[in-house]
């Protein structure tokens, strides 16, 4: 029907769109010249790779400042959207990246490697990241979804000695295709019902139409699909059982992006999906969340208890987190209530938060657990590794119990703040009975790392080798501490970002 | 308790006195790395300072006000309408007061062994939180203190303890954190139903109290999910059994400061916020209240009698006089409040002086097992006349401070709770009954040959205990100085429960 | 004068401080002579105060001294305040008195013991709590020195800690005593309930006002009674007294004859108007416990062997006489008989004290005898006090004896009955005692090895520091009468003096049958004495009849083994039972709760087996149940 001639490419606001433009740069430099140069010295990879998300996040916090004097708006004729929302994402995923690539530049050189191709895919996941977080159709979704998946299969597969970690790759690869699938179907649905993928399209088109007696079971099987397919990649319970071998199998620093990267883009994109385009569905969606979330805390925390291997453990941990983010986005679902933004902004909060304790904490691990990943995965990275730790290393012990407190949500680390936020969301619209279970897993998760914090500073070290922390590691870390804590003292600064936050640029 | 009273000092007090011991905390764990030596005298020298502080505070304090004072007043986190809201009245004054000259009396008593320097930051941080807890005035503020404070504690069980600790330790910690999980959700809950009437959000607990008004219904749950918490921390029966376990296993010092302040931040927390925010939820919940309260009584001397460890049996009697306490909380009577607002100070003071005792048996023989000791008084006699006194104390002697808490609970419960209050006078029986059984078996008969070696109390220890005794007998001869401070606070909080409840 | 009235419990407690503070310094004897003084002290004072009381007009005969605020706490104003009054002020005068002579035999009979500055802290601190005790002018103040009384007896009885027995025993009369207490204290809470006060003066207004309710007042006494009970060993709370005796001896004439077991009579005088104003039946209990006791304490001391036992069972049974004189409103003979008493019984524990430091601490009268001839003085002493206790006239113990017989029998002759019994066995078994412990056979002679005196043993009489106490005593147990003789209106010292205190609630018996032949009772009052006299005599001096001590009797009926078996029998289970409860049950599902959590956490777990198909399956489950429930949402619902 419309003829090529006549055909007008979109405008492109390239200055809003450059953080995914400097991820890409960055990609490609370190491929191309990368692989045509030897290998690099001064650890220049991890460098390169750290500039381009730095310059992202320099650029997100200036466009932050645009949103906030121009208000949110959609970019490249509403195939991704410019807001708050998608920014703070932005810089909690690019942040991540800086930290996990200085771990890995430490990991690597211990093993006697270091290659580009690690923080290349680093950076190609992050676009993908960026795309899905501030995607507005479901089409631009899914191509983010797949840059991103692919190249976390190729990360956990990454570690070319270990059995485990091809193992990894392999298992995330075939499932992942599996829940790619039945987003696809989703959206095909969908679209089949309102003719667009569009989110603010769908949105529109839905809330015109609610027929009455009801029959739009084929619109809800298609949302339910797509809820499936994140819920994978969010790792929700029963989706969840790839998680713990995967974790366990991956390098520990592609652990740790595969944990904050992964996630907090799986749970940002999911969480402006079922706002943007679904809210008049919010009831049928709603109900499945809570239940999903309660199950995840549940499972999350209990499981994690009888663990013994660190990854594992943190790997559930990090399971009941995503439940814990649910909670917020429950209380999102109460369109009803006045105070509905406050799960919006809850998990907003919360996504940053968590990305620096997790990678915080998993760069410990991967410092700790270093000297012996050569041998077989689960062996080195059990938890008795951690024995006496605090002894041998006060301030690496240190702040590891800063981190894991911070994942117990105890007062004064920005875990707490994140905890406080979305239960405070899920209380002010009126669904308490999901706080409590919240509350209640949150202690059952604190025996976990009572655990760990028991063997660092009550147990006597077994082996005598003292861990040695790497500068890189040694910052990255000490990034991840001071966020936490500084938080955890000031929540107000990251609480002042709240203002706007709520304001999709497509709702 | 009507407002607080809104001169500005020119010196923030209540804030030196949280942020002296935490400042000094890290100070020490710093020191640590480079001047271990130091780190005693530097958590001394704060210590102290902060008990001199405290004094002062005491002294300054206008008693036959009963408005909050030395309130200091900063937003913190404005988006929630938290702020840092510090200020003491009767009801808290002394409780701040005995931490301010608890920890000092703990860092100077009582040597760690080993670890000295994580030992002291620990202490300190500790007592930072105990000290926020108690002046706390705003929800937030108030539950952050309540719940760091496991932190300290629970590495100074695990970290110094005995055999037993890890167990010990990780059961306070999950039972206390698991009683404030609710306890949480109810500050959350209460301050967004308070947003309807108030218009704005505060965790301010004056503004709320006195201008927010819950539907019978969700005060009460509110009121539960409070109360759970503060159960757990008093403890209450049959929540309780964390106790025991965290005693025996703590070190001396930690049992002194657990039992010393800590336990009172959950009778506190009854008086302050869960009656203070709730009167009618409260009066609601009475009966099942008193009957805890009492069976704790009962429950907790029977158990106390059984025991074959010493500091367990100290530990269990700590839940029999909390029972009092909680008693006295809700009668809701002048005398009543008032002698447990004095009672959560005695028995800070006599159980803390019985840890201390029960510590230096343990230093001196390196068994707890009352069936192992015998015969002290006779090669140690001083050291049992000072038992003998805290015992008394403790058993509730007229002329000795804790019979003064007692008897004032029990005679301002007897208008409203008689058949509770009667029951729970039978504790004051038994309280005689264990006690001096255990003092038989331990200090009478003739000394073996394990026990004829027990060394007599030496100066330093014989300074500290008499700082006890002194309180001891003071407070039990003239506590009119304190009962007059106490009570105008008391007096209003109970007008404006009576003002909610009509 | 009467400023002076604060001196009284002062000094005792200024004694017992210094000796505590510098005693081991002053050493033996000089600490003890610091305490005597001490009392001596408060003796003089109190005779200043009982002159100048005595000096005013009956009803001005009543000062209140506040030195402090004690618990002012809203509506409860308590004071720290002495009430200076007849009956307060009688109170003092014999237990300083008394205390002042006791301390002065201590000096000797505790020469060369270890802990000898100790022992005279613990009995100054004990006059101070005493003094507190009679001299309070509240339920509180009282109940202060009644706390005090109750501690130091404790240190007292277990003073010789080291043996397991002594120890055993102080602790047995603490927590007895303490079992007392709650009645007292429940009075207290009831009496501030009802009465708003806890001021003597209050709650005997009220109670004379009749604005206390008679079921009140009954509550009120009856609690107070229970206090009493255990305070003045009274059935069934009299266990702890003969044990009590493991105590040194002086200790055993201050506190478990003289002074502290009396407190109970006292403390029912104190409140008399209360006993007055409540329900009828209630002064008829108090009265029949007492006859109860005196009966059934008078049988066990008829076959004791230990010459304390049988001064301790003697001692229960005068009380009960006491609280037999309350029940039949006979205050001023209560009072009456319970000065003579603490003087009679005070001088036969001193002597018996002597006798046992003659003796080498021997305590079994089956050991002794013919003991006049070497210790005269003691011996003496001694038969003055058996004749003033057994009642013969003129000794003291007759007439007050005689007061009280007479009331009781215009209250109730079954009582009267009970009572002249009572009266009949206390003659006989201090006869009895009398000559077992200074007639017939000295069987001492062979045992001399055993008591460590080398070669051929004989008992010396004691010091004169310890002899001189026993005079003094004796000579007050026989002019002790004096004081209220019944033969006219005129001799009625005592009542005119008390009159102020219990004229409303005294008994009137002035028309009763009883008052008419008052002195037909009296005759047979010493006649029932001389038979009780004559029949020991005719068994155990001239052996006419065979010695008749049954075993029940000797095991004080059983009853204490009994109390015994129950506290260690079921008592002790019980507790164990509520102490396993706790540790399995109310601990145990806390740990269960873990053990669950882990439980279902293995479970779970197995679900993570490592195979993808098991993972693709749970994906679908899932998948399943939330397309299988969003399609029911679109269709049906």
């Amino acid at each position: 029907m419309n003829d090529i001639s006549t055909f007008v490419g979109p405008v492109i606001d390239w200055l809003a769109i450059s953080p995914l433009l400097a991820l890409l740069a960055g990609a490609l430099v370190l491929l191309l010249v990368g692989s045509l140069t030897g290998e690099w010295p001064w650890r220049l990879y991890a460098h390169l790779a750290a500039l381009s998300a730095v310059v992202a996040i320099f650029v997100s916090v200036r466009l932050w400042d645009d949103v906030d004097t121009n208000g949110a708006r959609l970019l490249i004729g509403g195939a991704l959207a410019l807001d708050q929302f998608a920014l703070l994402g932005t810089i909690a995923i690019c942040l991540a990246i800086v930290l996990v690539s200085y771990l890995t530049s430490d990991y690597l050189h211990r093993e006697g490697v270091d290659m580009p191709e690690i923080y290349a895919l680093y950076l190609t996941a992050g676009i993908g990241a960026l795309v899905m977080i501030a995607s507005n159709d479901l089409v631009v979704l899914f191509l983010g979804l797949e840059t991103l998946s692919l190249s976390l299969y190729l990360l956990a597969a990454s570690n070319r000695q270990q059995v485990s970690s091809q193992e990894a790759g392999l298992k995330y690869f075939i499932l992942g295709g599996f829940a790619s699938a039945f987003f696809l179907y989703g959206v095909a649905l969908v679209y089949g019902v309102t003719g667009s993928t569009r989110l603010i399209n769908l949105n529109t088109a839905l809330a015109s139409f609610i027929p009455v007696p009801r029959n739009d079971a084929v619109l809800l099987i298609g949302i339910g699909m797509i809820l499936i397919g994140f819920a994978f990649k969010v790792s929700l319970v029963p989706f969840q059982a790839w998680t713990p071998d995967v974790y366990q199998g991956a390098p520990t620093p592609t652990t740790a992006f595969m944990a904050s990267v992964g996630k907090i883009a799986a749970l940002v994109a999911l969480v402006r999906v079922f706002v943007v385009a679904f809210p008049s569905r919010s009831d049928d969606w709603g109900a499945i969340i809570l239940v999903l979330s309660a199950l995840t805390l549940v499972v999350g925390s209990v499981v994690a208890v009888v663990q013994t291997n660190i990854k594992r453990m943190l790997a559930y941990s990090s399971i009941s987190h995503a439940g814990f983010i649910l909670v917020g986005l429950e209380a999102a679902s109460h369109r009803a209530s006045p105070n509905v933004d406050d799960g919006l902004i809850g998990v907003a909060v919360y996504v940053v938060l968590y990305a620096a304790m997790v990678v915080g904490t998993f760069g410990v691990v991967s410092v700790v657990t270093s000297d012996q990943a050569n041998s077989d995965a689960s062996g080195s990275t059990s938890l008795d590794s951690f024995k006496g730790l605090a002894k041998n290393q006060p301030m690496l012990g240190l702040a590891m119990t800063v981190l894991l407190l911070a994942q117990a949500g105890m007062p004064l680390t920005s875990g707490f703040v994140a905890k406080f936020g979305v239960i405070q969301a899920a209380v002010s619209v009126g669904s308490y009975e999901l706080a409590v279970i919240a509350m209640v897993c949150a202690v059952i998760a604190a025996f976990v790392y009572l655990r760990i914090m028991v063997n660092m500073w009550l147990a006597d070290r077994t082996d005598t080798t003292t861990v040695v922390v790497p500068t890189l590691s040694r910052i990255s870390i000490g990034v991840a501490v001071v966020i936490t804590l500084v938080v955890g003292f000031l929540p107000s600064l990251v609480l002042n970002l709240g203002s706007n936050l709520a304001e999709l640029a497509s709702k | 308790m009507i407002g607080a009273s809104t001169e500005v000092l020119a010196f923030p007090i209540l804030s030196s006195l949280v942020i002296l011991p935490l400042l000094s905390s890290i100070v020490v764990a710093l020191l640590g790395r480079t001047r271990a030596e130091w780190t005693k005298l530097a958590a001394l020298t704060s210590s102290v300072t902060t008990g001199a502080l405290s004094l002062w505070l005491l002294g300054a304090f206008k008693s036959g006000d009963a408005g909050f004072q030395f309130v200091s007043n900063q937003p913190w986190i404005s988006q929630w309408g938290i702020s840092w809201h510090l200020g003491v009245d009767g009801i808290s004054l002394f409780l701040v007061v005995l931490t301010g000259i608890l920890f000092p009396l703990v860092i100077v008593g009582i040597d760690p062994h080993h670890n000295e320097t994580s030992y002291f930051a620990w202490m300190l941080l500790l007592q930072a939180g105990v000290m926020g807890s108690f002046m706390a005035l705003d929800l937030f503020l108030f539950f952050v203190m309540f719940e760091i404070v496991l932190v300290p504690m629970y590495f100074l069980i695990g970290g110094w303890g005995y055999d037993q600790r890890v167990y010990a330790a990780t059961k306070f910690f999950l039972y206390t954190m698991a009683g404030s999980a609710f306890m949480l959700v109810g500050i959350i809950a209460t301050v967004s139903l308070a947003r309807r009437d108030l218009g704005f959000v505060t965790f301010d607990v004056i503004k709320i109290a006195e201008g927010a008004t819950f539907s019978t219904n969700a005060a009460r749950w509110l009121f539960v999910s409070f109360a759970i918490a503060f159960a757990v921390k008093v403890p209450l029966f049959p929540v309780h059994t964390w106790l025991p376990d965290a005693h025996t296993q703590a070190p001396t010092g930690g049992s002194v400061i657990l039992a010393g302040v800590l336990l009172k931040m959950g009778t506190y927390g009854f008086l302050r916020f869960g009656v203070y925010l709730f009167p009618q939820a409260a009066m609601w919940a009475r009966p099942v209240l008193y009957t805890l309260a009492v069976i704790g009584v009962i429950y907790g001397a029977i158990a106390a009698t059984m025991q074959r460890d010493l500091k367990r049996l100290v530990a269990y009697s700590s839940v029999a006089h909390l029972g009092f306490i909680v008693l006295g909380t809700f009668a809701l009577s002048s005398q009543a409040v008032t002698g447990a607002v004095v009672q959560m100070v005695n028995h800070g003071v006599s159980t803390g002086a019985l840890f201390l005792l029960v510590g230096m048996i343990y230093e001196r023989r390196h068994t707890r097992e009352i069936s192992e000791l015998r015969g002290i008084q006779h090669v140690a006699p001083v050291f049992a006349a000072i038992f003998t006194v805290v015992m008394l104390s403790s058993v509730g002697l007229p002329g000795l401070n804790g019979f003064v808490g007692e008897f004032l609970i029990l005679i301002g419960s007897f208008e409203s709770a008689r058949w509770w209050t009667i029951i729970a006078t039978v504790g004051v029986v038994l309280a005689a009954l264990y006690l001096l059984w255990a003092y038989q078996r331990v200090f009478h008969g003739e000394p073996d040959e394990a026990n004829s070696s027990f060394k007599e109390i030496n100066i330093k220890e014989g300074m500290l205990m008499s700082v006890f005794v002194a309180i001891i007998v003071f407070t039990g001869v003239y506590p009119k100085p304190v009962l007059e401070r106490i009570e105008p606070s008391v007096n209003s909080f109970i007008e404006h429960v009576e003002s909610r409840t009509k | 004068m009467l400023n002076l009235l604060w001196l009284i419990p002062l000094s005792p407690l200024v004694g017992a401080l210094l000796n505590m503070a510098a005693g081991r310094k002053l050493g033996d004897p000089r600490s003890g002579w610091l305490a005597t003084s001490a009392t001596l002290i408060s003796f003089l004072a109190t005779v200043m105060v009982y002159f100048e009381l005595l000096g005013r007009q009956a009803e001005k005969r009543s000062h209140v001294a506040t030195l402090f605020s004690w618990l002012p706490v809203g509506s409860l104003q308590v004071d720290f305040a002495l009430l200076a009054d007849p009956l307060s002020i009688t109170m003092s005068l014999f237990v300083t008195g008394i205390s002042t002579l006791i301390h002065l035999y201590a000096i000797g009979y505790m020469h060369g013991d270890a802990k000898f500055s100790k022992f005279f802290v613990y009995l100054n601190l004990f006059v101070f709590s005493m003094l507190m005790l009679v001299l309070g002018e509240n339920l509180l103040v009282t109940f202060l020195g009644w706390e005090g009384v109750g501690a130091c007896s404790y240190f007292l009885i277990s003073f010789w800690h080291t043996r397991n027995s002594a120890a055993v025993a102080g602790k047995k009369a603490f927590v007895t005593n303490r079992i007392g207490d709650f009645g007292v204290m429940t009075a207290m809470f009831l009496a501030f309930s009802s009465v708003g006060s806890l001021s003597y003066g209050a709650i005997n207004e009220a109670a004379h006002s009749g604005e206390l309710a008679a079921v009140s007042a009954t509550a009120i006494a009856l609690l107070l009674f229970v206090g009493a009970c255990g305070k003045s060993a009274q059935l069934p709370l009299y266990l702890w007294l003969p044990d009590a005796m493991e105590g040194p001896t002086p200790v055993s004439a201050l506190i478990h004859a003289a002074t502290m077991v009396t407190s109970g009579v006292f403390l029912l005088t104190r409140i008399n108007p209360v006993l007055h104003a409540s329900y009828a039946w209630v002064p008829t209990t108090v009265a029949v416990v007492g006859a109860a006791t005196a009966l059934f304490a008078a049988t066990i001391a008829v076959s004791q062997n230990d010459i304390k036992k049988v001064l301790a069972y003697s001692t229960v049974s005068q009380l009960g006489f006491m609280f037999l004189a309350i029940g039949s409103g006979a205050y001023v003979a209560a009072i009456f008989h319970m000065v003579t008493h603490a003087f009679f019984k005070a001088l036969l524990f001193l002597g018996s004290g002597s006798v046992i430091h003659g003796m080498h601490h021997e305590q079994d009268m089956r050991k002794m005898g013919a003991l006049r001839k070497v210790m005269p003085i003691t011996g003496f002493t001694f038969i003055i006090g058996w004749l003033a206790i057994a009642g013969v006239p003129p000794f003291a113990g007759f007439w007050s004896k005689d007061e009280i017989l007479l009331y009781v029998f215009a209250k109730s002759p079954v009582l009267y009955v009970v009572g002249i019994f009572t009266a009949l066995l206390t003659a006989y078994y201090m006869t009895r005692q009398v000559i077992m412990v200074f007639y017939g056979k000295a069987r001492w002679s062979d045992h001399g090895a055993e008591h460590g005196a080398h070669g051929d043993f004989t008992p010396h009489e004691s010091p004169r520091v310890m002899l001189m106490p026993l005079l003094v005593l004796s000579v007050l147990s026989v002019v002790g009468g004096a004081m209220q003789l019944p033969f006219s209106k005129e001799l009625h010292f005592l009542e005119h003096w008390l009159a102020p205190v219990v004229e409303e609630s005294e008994a009137y018996i002035g028309k009763s049958w009883a008052y008419q032949n008052k002195y037909l009772l009296l005759m047979l009052a010493i006649v029932v004495a001389t038979t009780g006299i004559v029949l020991a005599v005719a068994v155990y001096a001239k052996g006419k009849f065979k010695v008749v001590e049954p075993k029940v009797l000797e095991q004080a009926w059983h009853y204490d083994t009994a109390v015994a078996r129950v506290v260690a029998g079921p008592g002790a289970a019980s507790f164990n039972l509520i102490a396993w409860i706790d540790t399995n049950i109310v601990d145990g599902i806390v740990n269960g709760v873990g053990q669950v959590v882990r439980g279902a956490a293995g479970s779970l777990r197995k679900t993570q087996s490592g195979f993808v198909r098991v993972y693709a399956l749970l994906i679908s489950i899932g998948a399943v149940a939330i397309l299988g429930w969003l399609l029911l949402r679109g269709v049906v619902l």
